[in-house]
């Protein structure tokens, strides 16, 4: 086993979110994360992040405890959020620019990652011109710069339209086709489809579940 | 850290990108407030120069030597700076009372100078005041009356007395040339009494002069407000990007030190560009500091470098505030309201020792006043390297405030 969650527990004030979460997966797998809306799905993929602190549990990466060593979390783990983390005032080639040398960026953008995320087209546009499948594309770009083993993401699709999403799953897959791990927060079913491991996030513990196209079983047990 | 400077490196590149904007509504602002300072210390200075008590004179004006009297005093005495004497008729001085024209009204009793001539005081001036003026001035003005009415009384009885002595010894011959000597001697002694003591004017506050006093806090108070229109580069209505940059590994100490350098600079840019009319207006003298009279543009260099620890220290502040709110007319409001009341204690429009003594006092050591307090300082050549000290320390408290609220709104659920 590649990745393996142990036990984490957050809480807010006296409402606890988290309340003793696992699950454990290798490397080249996706695994999806369900749950209703305020179940805590993004609390976690936070603190996986290390953008929130746990206050319990372990974070296991090939036997070594990130918890402890969060120093290693942004060069192991991209992240991406929900809403819009890029500088709106900037363009796309600024955006990477703070976390690309521009011999990498320019060698991604012709034959990397970037490449696949179809961000040459749009380099020169500034953020707040973009749309919302850009903006993503863009997002994901950033938080793969270090070409990172695991790839954390936030309702990666919602409300993109088809083409975006084609996009971004096609990225997603040769991702995991490259032996990364892929974690998503999802409400959404195509998503579902990527996913070789599917967890219901519910009064703050992940319980294994199998998605087998039955939307409302599903929606019985969120 | 190398993340660190990458991240300044991409807040500098963002600010830059509104500087000719900043630099315009800068200038725009500075050009209005200078215009409007300009007009109204010169026109605040040279009314008090040449702001007079004008006072009627009405009744007997028949006597030759009143008229000589008037006339001397509007023309040789130190009062002529202070007091105008106008002479008219009763009817006139009252109209010009009631308008509010004249200060007060100097009344002569009819026979006053054939009285002051045989050497009686029983005809006294009446001087006339209303009933809202009952203030310093007019008990001034009384007094000067009063000494007026004693100088010439006494005077004319020396004269009367001598010229009584003279005829009754039988020197006719000698009589008008002795009469005119000891009125010149005696008017000399008027006309030089400010012998007797030297005027000095101190400063209106921190020991600077009116024009150099408000220099500096008109500065300051445009800087201070500075931020208004920085709103957009401040605030973070969404608090996803600070989160991605910290899981990017730029934590909130390092994502604070970014922006706020990259405005600092901004600050500083903008700053240097109000310098080069500010410059222009002291070489052309159409601005002027008696502190730097003389000296041209030349202090300007070294004021602005002496200004760097307050601009930093107020974007700080700004830097601070806004991380305090997410909206915008939020945001802005506890600017403009911080910058005005902050400002208003701290003697930024009134010089704070008019407020007082625990205003003032708390006015000294709010940010605003240790700012004022240094600046004078520079300006007046002495340094304050206590209120220096305050304001490095008020910089480094609204850092690590700012620190900390970044950081809780990024470990927020």
């Amino acid at each position: 086993m590649e990745l393996i969650l142990a036990g984490i527990r957050k809480s807010y004030k006296k409402k606890k979110v988290l309340v003793n979460v696992g699950l454990s997966t290798k490397a080249g797998s996706c695994v999806g994360i369900l749950g209703g809306n305020g179940s805590g799905k993004s609390t976690l993929l936070s603190i996986l992040a290390g953008v929130q602190k746990a206050d319990g549990g372990s974070f296991l990466y090939q036997g070594e405890e990130l918890f402890k060593n969060s120093r290693k979390i942004p060069s192991l783990l991209g992240y991406v959020p929900q809403g819009n983390p890029l500088i709106e005032e900037l363009n796309a080639w600024d955006n990477l620019r703070m976390w690309y040398d521009k011999t990498t960026l320019r060698r991604e953008l012709s034959q990397g990652a970037l490449a696949m995320l179809g961000i040459d087209g749009f380099l020169k546009t500034p953020v707040y011109k973009m749309s919302g499948g850009m903006k993503k594309r863009l997002t994901i770009a950033c938080a793969v710069v270090a070409k990172p083993k695991i790839l954390v993401l936030d309702e990666p699709s919602a409300a993109l339209d088809l083409v975006c999403k084609e996009n971004i799953y096609r990225y997603l897959e040769q991702y995991k086709a490259q032996g990364g791990i892929v974690l998503l927060a999802t409400h959404d079913m195509q998503e579902l489809e990527l996913c070789d491991q599917c967890y219901i996030l519910k009064a703050g513990v992940l319980e294994p579940y199998q998605y087998d196209g039955d939307l409302h079983h599903l929606a019985g047990k969120l | 850290m190398r993340k660190g400077i990458a991240y300044f490196h991409i807040q500098l590149k963002r600010v830059m990108k509104t500087f000719p904007r900043q630099a315009a509504v800068n200038l725009l602002v500075c050009l209005c407030v200078g215009v409007l300072a300009a007009v109204f210390l010169r026109d605040g200075i040279l009314a008090g120069d040449s702001q007079k008590y004008r006072i009627g004179v009405v009744g007997d004006l028949s006597s030759s030597y009143l008229g000589f009297g008037i006339t001397a005093i509007q023309s040789l005495d130190d009062s002529r700076f202070m007091i105008e004497l106008v002479t008219m008729t009763e009817k006139e001085a009252e109209e010009s009372f009631m308008r509010g024209e004249l200060y007060a009204i100097v009344e002569l009793p009819e026979g006053m100078m054939d009285a002051i001539e045989s050497g009686r005081n029983d005809k006294p001036i009446s001087y006339i005041a209303s009933q809202g003026q009952k203030g310093i001035g007019t008990m001034v003005m009384g007094q000067i009356v009063d000494v007026a009415s004693t100088l010439v009384t006494s005077s004319q009885s020396a004269i009367f007395g001598m010229q009584t002595l003279m005829l009754e010894r039988g020197m006719q011959e000698e009589f008008w040339d002795a009469t005119n000597r000891l009125n010149l001697l005696l008017i000399e002694l008027v006309v030089n009494r400010s012998g007797l003591y030297e005027v000095e004017v101190l400063g209106i506050a921190n020991g600077l002069s009116v024009e150099g006093y408000y220099f500096c806090s008109i500065l300051l108070f445009l800087l201070l407000l500075s931020g208004i229109h920085n709103s957009q580069l401040f605030l973070h209505k969404r608090v996803d990007e600070p989160r991605f940059m910290k899981s990017r590994g730029v934590g909130a100490w390092s994502q604070v030190a970014g922006e706020y350098l990259a405005y600092l600079c901004l600050l500083l840019f903008c700053t240097a560009l109000l310098f080069v009319p500010l410059s222009f207006c002291l070489e052309k003298e159409l601005l002027t500091i008696p502190e730097w009279e003389g000296l041209g543009a030349e202090p300007l260099s070294g004021f602005l470098f002496a200004l760097l620890p307050v601009m930093a220290m107020f974007a700080a502040l700004q830097f601070l505030l806004y991380e305090l709110v997410t909206g915008v007319v939020s945001g802005i409001l506890l600017q403009f309201l911080c910058g005005l009341g902050m400002g208003y204690l701290s003697g930024f429009f009134y010089p704070a020792a008019f407020f007082p003594d625990s205003m003032e006092r708390i006015g000294r050591l709010l940010p605003t006043g240790q700012a004022l307090q240094y600046v004078d300082g520079s300006v007046a050549g002495e340094g304050n390297p206590r209120a220096a000290c305050g304001v490095l320390l008020y910089l480094a408290v609204f850092l690590a405030l700012s620190a900390l609220v970044r950081r809780n709104k990024i470990g927020r659920g």
